[in-house]
């Protein structure tokens, strides 16, 4: 069976129901007891009907004491209140007289048997109760009506469908628990990681920082757990990210860009609040300074310096990408268009203007510069969502 | 100059904190304290009395932040230069605003560090190209953001926002200083203004809301 039943979350969706059942077992014990007095005088036996109504007092009474407490919600309790309910129907024709039996002794009042087996035993529990009372009741009956019929009617119909909807109340509650314990797992998960990482981090670092100091094998060492730690350490952006922004459709462009400073030279400035924007241009944008830091390597060295900037206005964002090369000769870009071929450079142009923005570039013996300009439309991201 | 540079470090690894003390001592500063969390921090400080505190901001309570806040509330002419390494970045900003005046991440080199120290303790502002990014972003948060900032909001000259973004490029003070016909120390002192804005601001809102909350009876100071 589904493990939930007798969990916290289901253990306190049956104390609730139960508290409410407690309420209706007096309701409809004052509504048994009214309509025995109201008929008082047409019983053979006034006195064993008054011995009935007192012991359905005091079942009610102790019922209710037991059923608070979810150790004595047992099968023996559980048996003994249906037993009573079905008793009580039977010995009703002896007890009453007469040749037609309008209502039995308990009248209603079997209903709080009935519920307290569907809050239990859920489906199977209410089918099994309502069967049973149904049986019993119809058994006393001299004559089959429509009314009768109506009361059997429900009863079978009735105990499954409580049973029904309260098994649904606590598979819901089992499945909320199960919920909020994984994300206060997942919680606690994400502090002991940046715990970890923190330590991880401070290792690397020393490591890295004492072997370039001591040269030789250990700056090996040393140049190694320095990669280790910017990988790390996008990492970590990379998973804040992720965590941090649950909208489907966009990316963080600022955690993205991020990730490049795991390539060596690489430092990426951005704003602390995320930046959000179509996964798309995010994607195609940080694709296009992947070229551009392609290029550095190529051309300036291969850690050599190059530097990422993010700018977010309301309306566009700005990237720029800068090194400290000699810059792109200035014969270079005019070869490239005389032999006919598309150059790196005109090829981010492009992809940049796909993207509905600008690309400057400035090149010199200062070294290379691009600032790309890509507009955002702020009522586009939220549409795209839907 | 002849006096050596009072330096407290502070970090809860104690590897780095030696290591960090060792260079420094090395260097001829005068480590005049070292702490391994908040508390012990800022019991040791008023003794202490360091131009230059080396916080690392993941540190046992009370945090690297807050410990920033305290300090320069003690003594607004202390320098409190942080050193991280997992570098946080809402953690960086928030030290920054609390008073901070110069960010490392722990993959500095020694020189850079000593370099760093220096600078921090004559006064200067350390900025990496990613500190300049957040500092810039908030400015620009600040400026888009709804105007409930009123009278007190914050805004660069142009002339700042400039160069704080050749900071953010990872142009240093000389680089900038070449490109805009300035002098360095006129580089500096835009860099300087920008934090002075924006730890002032951090300061206006931290009053302000003690003011609504009714924390504070002589809030005006």
């Amino acid at each position: 069976m589904d493990p939930g039943w007798s969990g916290p979350a289901a253990v306190a969706v049956k104390d609730r129901l139960f508290q409410a059942l407690a309420i209706l077992r007096v309701v409809v014990l004052l509504n048994a007891i009214g309509l025995n007095l109201y008929r008082a005088d047409e019983f053979t036996h006034p006195v064993g009907v008054l011995v009935c109504v007192l012991v359905m007092a005091g079942w009610t009474g102790y019922a209710t004491w037991a059923y608070a407490a979810p150790a004595r919600r047992s099968l023996a309790l559980l048996v003994a209140d249906l037993a009573l309910a079905i008793a009580l129907v039977l010995i009703s024709p002896a007890v009453k007289g007469g040749d037609h039996l309008v209502s039995t002794i308990p009248g209603y009042w079997v209903m709080a048997a009935l519920l307290a087996w569907a809050i239990h035993y859920r489906l199977l529990g209410g089918l099994v109760a309502g069967v049973c009372l149904t049986v019993a009741d119809l058994s006393v009956r001299q004559d089959f009506t429509q009314a009768n019929y109506g009361n059997a009617f429900l009863l079978v119909i009735g105990g499954p469908i409580v049973g029904f909807m309260c098994e649904s109340l606590q598979r819901m509650a089992a499945e909320r628990d199960r919920a909020e314990r994984a994300a206060a797992i997942a919680a606690e998960r994400a502090r002991l990681a940046r715990v970890v990482h923190d330590g991880v981090l401070q290792v690397l670092s020393l490591v890295q920082r004492r072997g370039h100091e001591l040269g030789g094998e250990a700056a090996e060492l040393g140049r190694l757990a320095g990669e280790q730690e910017l990988a790390l350490r996008s990492l970590i952006r990379v998973q804040d990210a992720a965590q941090s922004t649950p909208n489907h459709g966009t990316l963080g462009l600022g955690a993205a860009l991020g990730a490049l400073e795991s390539r060596p030279g690489v430092s990426v400035a951005a704003p602390a609040t995320p930046v959000e924007l179509p996964a798309p241009v995010v994607t195609e944008l940080v694709a296009v300074v992947g070229a551009c830091l392609d290029n550095v390597f190529r051309h300036v060295g291969e850690s050599a310096p190059a530097w990422v900037l993010l700018e977010s206005f309301p309306d566009h964002v700005e990237v720029s990408v800068r090194d400290e090369g000699p810059g792109i000769p200035q014969g270079r870009l005019a070869e490239a268009e005389r032999e006919g071929r598309l150059g790196v450079v005109e090829s981010i142009r492009g992809r940049i203007a796909d993207l509905g923005g600008t690309a400057e570039l400035s090149t010199g013996p200062f070294g290379t510069e691009w600032e790309f300009t890509v507009p955002v439309d702020p009522w586009r991201a939220p549409l795209t969502d839907q | 100059m002849t006096d050596p540079i009072r330096v407290m470090v502070v970090d809860d690894h104690p590897m780095w904190r030696d290591a960090v003390e060792r260079d420094l001592a090395a260097a001829g500063f005068d480590v005049v304290g070292v702490a391994a969390n908040g508390s012990e921090a800022l019991a040791r400080f008023p003794a202490a009395r360091p131009q230059v505190v080396v916080l690392d901001l993941q540190i046992p309570a009370p945090n690297g932040v807050e410990v920033t806040a305290e300090i320069i509330r003690q003594d607004p002419s202390a320098r409190v230069l942080i050193l991280s390494a997992s570098g946080e970045q809402a953690d960086v900003l928030e030290a920054v605003k609390a008073g901070a005046t110069g960010y490392l991440v722990k993959s500095a080199s020694r020189d850079e560090l000593l370099d760093a120290v220096r600078r921090v303790a004559r006064g200067d502002t350390v900025f990496t190209p990613g500190l300049a990014g957040l500092v810039l972003g908030e400015f620009r948060r600040m400026l888009d953001g709804p105007p409930s900032d009123g009278p007190h909001q914050p805004a660069l000259t142009e002339r700042e926002t400039e160069v704080l973004k050749m900071v953010a490029k990872g142009m240093s003070y000389k680089q900038i200083a070449d490109r805009l016909v300035l002098s360095h120390r006129t580089v500096q002192n835009h860099v300087q203004n920008t934090l002075r804005k924006l730890q002032m601001h951090n300061r206006v809102e931290l009053t302000r809301y003690a003011i609504e909350q009714g924390l504070d009876d002589d809030a005006d100071d």
